[in-house]
């Protein structure tokens, strides 16, 4: 009885301490040092990576609480800075030592219900629009390789494919493939760019590789991302 | 050990990696568990570290059948070399591959004398009223104290995939004639979390040790036999405990932390037919404040 009392009297003295120090907003913030840790690993990795971007997402639990002018602002005892989110809802994470020292927070400049980081890799983009199938290919396999070294679950995997990520409010219609002379439209959907993404709305077209290794897509829009597909 | 860990996802179309960090305490468990945080990249002379304190609830020692509660110290310390202190345990990370952990791993093995076993990391000791009631039964008494040693060994982990790692760590030195020798082998999920700033891990695993550990803390000579009471016992080497835990951890701001853990324990083999076992499930649970400098 005595033994019940004391843990009692622990857990009932750390819980309102606990409660007393909670913040009102809970959810809200990130450690830049858990961040830092995410983001890492992209730049540790020794394998080729020319081709690829690595991001850091920002998931928000509120699904399209993040729009135009979303923000990650970064604070630190002398570091302080905003990191503009894109329509995927993914920033550029310096990896600063001084941030890193100093503990800083990363949280969003508007409630977002909640949320959690991600990073995120995926090909890198092309001002001309043009996708040789070699070249995507090749990028896919970067993509593969940096999986295998962070996931040991991911060596079983091959390269598939590519999906095409567009914007919501864009013409997204114009994607196309061309090979042996013919040009063929893709079949645009309705997706999440990343798997476990809450916004499932963004126009996609997913391209499978295989059936014509000449082939070139050409895209009319500039897509947000090129996501590689790893089966 | 309580590890705080993110979750890490992959699917066919995306590639993740792994955001995660790891914070143990400083648990006197009458066998310290070895501990190893996971693999903490940073930049170049920094460092990360969590300090607390706490309160948990044990076994006054390895399968008694009594608890008490102390005080908890916290402490992780982790350098841009390598280098860690977690809890009990100290090593250094040597692997520069993120699905792969291993290296030199130092940890104490805590004392037990005729009151019970483990004094903690820095910590105070509130031992609940009824040990003094018990002494009539106490099985430790008149056996022989085991001192505090320092143990030295390696450890290994592997990540079957960025949410499960499987552990491992070897560790010599322990008992008065530091000789015993245990290897711990285990699998952990890695923190699921149950909503934003809550995580939820779970482990499992098993400790194997050699004849000489068995004898130094669940063995009876006959001296002892002679001024305890207890039959002589000289136990073999083999599996010793099996475990299973769950812990909980909530950030409550970016500095501080609530750790919970709950962690139940059951000897098995001939340890467990000793006679200085009186219970051979325990539960050992706990919660700490943590502070991230």
């Amino acid at each position: 009885m005595m033994r019940r009392a004391h843990l009692t009297a622990c857990v009932t003295l750390l819980l309102t301490a606990g409660l007393a120090v909670a913040q009102p907003r809970a959810g809200e913030w990130v450690n830049y040092r858990d961040a830092y840790r995410a983001m890492v690993l992209f730049d540790k990795y020794g394998g080729p990576k020319n081709l690829l971007h690595n991001h850091l997402q920002v998931l928000a639990r509120d699904k399209g609480a993040l729009g135009q002018g979303a923000q990650l602002l970064m604070k630190g005892k002398t570091v302080q800075t905003g990191l503009a989110l894109d329509a995927l809802g993914r920033t550029t994470l310096p990896l600063l030592k001084a941030a890193y020292d100093e503990n800083a927070v990363l949280t969003p400049n508007r409630a977002l219900g909640g949320f959690s980081i991600k990073p995120r890799v995926s090909l890198a983009l092309r001002a001309d629009g043009s996708y040789d199938e070699a070249d995507l290919r090749a990028a896919c396999e970067q993509a593969l390789g940096f999986a295998r070294y962070a996931d040991n679950s991911a060596r079983g995997r091959q390269c598939v494919g590519v999906r095409l990520v567009f914007p919501k409010d864009g013409e997204a219609a114009g994607m196309r493939v061309r090979a042996g002379g013919a040009e063929q439209a893709l079949p645009m959907a309705r997706g999440a760019a990343f798997a476990g993404d809450a916004d499932d709305d963004f126009p996609v077209v997913t391209y499978r590789f295989g059936a014509q290794p000449t082939a070139q897509l050409v895209t009319y829009n500039a897509p947000l991302a090129i996501v590689p597909l790893f089966e | 050990m309580l590890d705080v860990k993110y979750r890490q996802t992959n699917s066919p179309s995306t590639i993740t990696m792994k955001p995660f960090f790891a914070l143990a305490l400083a648990i006197a468990s009458s066998a310290a568990s070895a501990q190893t945080p996971a693999t903490n990249p940073m930049p170049d002379g920094s460092r990360d570290m969590y300090a607390g304190l706490g309160a948990v609830s044990r076994p006054r020692y390895e399968g008694a059948d009594s608890h008490k509660v102390s005080a908890l110290p916290v402490l992780q310390v982790q350098w841009s070399n390598g280098l860690f202190i977690s809890g009990m345990s100290a090593g250094m990370h040597l692997s520069n591959r993120p699905t792969v952990e291993y290296g030199p791993l130092l940890t104490v093995h805590p004392n037990r004398d005729e009151s019970g076993s483990g004094n903690i990391v820095d910590g105070v000791g509130l031992t609940a009223g009824a040990v003094t009631a018990m002494r009539a039964q106490n099985r430790l008494t008149g056996m022989q104290d085991v001192s505090t040693r320092l143990e030295g060994g390696f450890f290994f982990n592997y990540y079957l995939a960025p949410e499960w790692r499987l552990t491992s760590s070897v560790l010599f030195g322990a008992g008065n004639d530091r000789d015993g020798a245990r290897m711990e082998l285990g699998v952990q999920r890695l923190a699921v979390q149950i909503a934003p700033q809550h995580t939820l891990s779970f482990n499992a695993g098993a400790t194997i040790v050699n004849a000489d550990y068995n004898r130094a803390y669940f063995g009876v000579t006959g001296e002892e036999a002679w001024q305890s009471g207890n039959p002589v016992y000289r136990p073999g080497g083999g599996i010793k405990d099996v475990r299973i835990g769950a812990r909980w951890n909530w950030a409550l701001n970016p500095s501080w932390m609530l750790v919970t853990n709950v962690q139940a324990t059951r000897l098995v083999g001939q340890v467990r037919h000793s006679p200085l076992v009186e219970r051979p499930t325990n539960v050992t649970v706990s919660a700490a404040f943590a502070y991230r400098f």
